[in-house]
């Protein structure tokens, strides 16, 4: 077992009241197993992650519950323990690699300076690897690549040399935040192409947060789906895409346009918008947009149980 | 010839060889002067009561050419026609009466949304540029826009960041029909939105096309979507349109090998085992604008050029009555 997130709760104060982003959060990882988290912009997919990488240093916030990263508790974990694995053997792939590159080194600077920095080798060593890991991610001419500055570098290169980053220290968990949102559909191929190559060469356990449905049905083994900071749904990747029971998860794919086959005149939409982390439902979060609600939904929120494909939600546990 | 068209034949807007160029950097610059080919020899027509889906990724100058087909860019090169009439190169005084037949949606509500405006007096604006009517006939016409956009009239108060994602668009959609337009030219109008609510405006437009009988142009990276809402498809690379033809035909058959790696990317909810589709992983990046390639712009990135493409250009070619690619070797079944 790679990572073992137990019961997590990450709440922030803020100037209208504690918003809870993420409430009860639990989920195992295996070794070489790529895990998929859905939602909704707000539906706390992202800060479960940064919890995860003991990124939330907001002092307005609060982390309970359990991270054990091979065993290990990492919540209330020192800085100097947590940057030791993060980089080393957490790495991290963000939506926008410009954030996660500085503009004024070259790309190979860049990538040898965190391999020096874990690994103590020398320069030329370093920069030896760099060459190596640009060019299992696809540069097509890795040697010039390293002496080029980020913005020198198209969205997909860009998004490229993040990933060489990523993997520059063999991490046994690679945690990546929406990393082809902003690419296009051709470049986006050709890295959740790479993404795949890469945990059969690594044998890196990933957790691949997106919003996009497609996505998830090609890269994921198992799918947890999120909605309003709690796990509405976990299944295997087939389980949930072939047999979804929540009726959120049944409405996502619902409102998803066909790309083949008869087109509806009407795509079947959820009606209103994710509610508030502010203002949330005494019962559960989708009640208010749920087809099915009843009696039970408006007073308690559902749990999801213990089962491997669990829905959390009152109709499916009764049916 | 045009007089023999019905009204439904003859296009509403149509652009011929239409082209939209940018110099950037100065004599000064290391590089010099140098011209962008945003657009690039486009001739499409379009007719009234459809939707056509304009579709490429970023940079191939699909919005470059809905701002030309507004005239918010002035064209460089090539012919731009509303109902036949000439309004390449009107003025701007000339052009306002034909504003209000001719509308925009864009992609970001919040940036197209004055802050300090509240969103009532927004959507009158239009309505007070261009109609003269008197302030209860707009109050009234407001009402009734924002019950056409799925809005409540007590929303009319409020200033755009009260609302969510999905409302600013019904907002900025309330807007762009406010004066009766006859083509509404849509820039991503869904993209910024969750799955759950992108639906909703999908919808939305569809209704309101049926309602209105308005033309649409519109414009998505996200093909699903794109496929939806289109009765024509566009597909467009590096600038120039490389197939054209009906929006089924194209995801059915697409017939030009961009067309083909496109569709193939995207990704799919499906429920066998992953990766099993066919999927063509296209190399290299998408060559700049400022020196397109030889020959077919493709080339460089085509699993199937020949010599011939590295060095004469195909033309957009109607093989057969409404499918128009522009390749050497198309794939028509």
């Amino acid at each position: 077992m790679i990572l073992s997130v137990r019961d997590l709760k990450v709440s922030f104060r803020t100037h209208d009241g504690p918003v809870r982003a993420i409430d009860g959060v639990s989920f195992d990882l295996e070794e070489s197993e790529i895990l998929g988290v859905v939602g909704e912009s707000g539906s706390g997919k992202t800060v479960s992650l940064l919890a995860v990488m003991g990124l939330i240093t907001d002092p307005n916030a609060t982390i309970e519950g359990s991270i054990r990263y091979k065993g290990r508790e990492l919540v209330g974990l020192p800085p100097r323990e947590l940057r030791r694995l993060r980089g080393n053997e957490i790495a991290m792939i963000f939506q926008d690699p410009m954030t996660a590159l500085t503009p004024v080194y070259t790309i190979g600077w860049q990538i040898a300076e965190q391999i020096r920095a874990h690994r103590g080798v020398s320069k030329p060593k370093a920069m030896e690897r760099v060459e190596q890991l640009l060019a299992e991610v696809n540069f097509p001419n890795p040697h010039e690549a390293m002496s080029r500055y980020p913005h020198q570098l198209s969205g997909g290169m860009r998004q490229r040399a993040v990933i060489a980053m990523a993997l520059s220290c063999d991490p046994a968990l690679l945690v990546a935040d929406e990393p082809t949102t902003a690419l296009d559909v051709t470049v986006q191929a050709g890295i959740l192409d790479l993404v795949r190559k890469l945990r059969a060469k690594h044998k890196s356990a990933v957790v691949f947060i997106t919003h996009d449905m497609g996505v998830v049905s090609e890269l994921a083994d198992r799918v947890m789906v999120m909605y309003a900071g709690r796990v509405v749904e976990r299944g295997t990747r087939t389980e949930l895409f072939s047999d979804p029971r929540h009726p959120y998860t049944r409405a996502l794919l619902g409102s998803i346009p066909p790309l083949t086959g008869e087109k509806p005149r009407r795509l079947p939409a959820i009606p209103g918008s994710p509610p508030s982390l502010l203002r949330l439902p005494e019962g559960c979060a989708f009640g208010p947009r749920c087809p099915v609600r009843y009696e039970p939904c408006e007073a308690r929120k559902p749990g999801l149980g213990a089962s491997a494909h669990a829905a959390a939600c009152f109709r499916v546990a009764q049916a | 010839m045009s007089e023999l068209m019905t009204d439904t034949d003859r296009p509403i807007l149509e652009t011929r060889s239409l082209a939209k160029r940018f110099s950037i950097g100065s004599r000064f610059s290391a590089e010099g002067r140098r011209t962008v080919h945003a657009v690039d020899n486009v001739s499409l027509s379009v007719r009234r009561g459809e939707t056509v889906g304009l579709v490429g990724e970023s940079g191939c100058g699909k919005s470059t050419l809905a701002r030309c087909l507004v005239r918010l860019y002035d064209i460089t090169d090539g012919k731009l026609l509303f109902e036949g009439d000439d309004i390449t190169s009107k003025s701007l005084s000339e052009l306002r009466p034909l504003r209000r037949r001719l509308q925009m949606v864009f992609q970001d509500p919040s940036a197209s949304l004055n802050p300090r405006r509240r969103v009532g007096d927004l959507v009158a604006e239009p309505l007070r540029i261009h109609g003269k009517v008197s302030a209860r006939e707009i109050t009234a016409r407001v009402a009734e826009l924002f019950e056409l956009v799925g809005l409540l009239p007590d929303h009319m108060m409020r200033y755009p960041h009260e609302f969510s994602g999905g409302q600013r668009q019904r907002v900025g959609i309330a807007r762009a029909i406010a004066l009766n337009p006859d083509l509404v030219v849509l820039d991503e109008p869904v993209s910024a939105l969750d799955v759950s609510v992108q639906a909703q405006i999908v919808n939305l437009l569809a209704d309101l096309q049926e309602k209105l009988k308005l033309t649409y142009i519109f414009i998505a990276h996200d093909l699903s979507v794109v496929r939806q809402v289109s009765t024509r498809i566009a597909v467009m690379y590096l600038g120039s349109i490389v197939e054209e033809c009906p929006a089924e035909e194209v995801f059915a058959t697409p017939a030009h090998p961009y067309s083909q790696a496109l569709i193939s990317a995207v990704p799919i909810v499906e429920t066998t085992p992953a990766g099993a589709r066919k999927r063509i992983i296209l190399t290299g990046d998408v060559p700049s604008p400022l020196k397109p390639p030889s020959g077919c712009r493709f080339h460089p990135r085509c699993p199937i050029a020949a010599d011939r493409c590295r060095s004469e250009r195909p033309e957009l070619k109607e093989y057969r009555p409404g499918r128009k690619v522009a390749c050497h070797f198309p794939t028509l079944t």
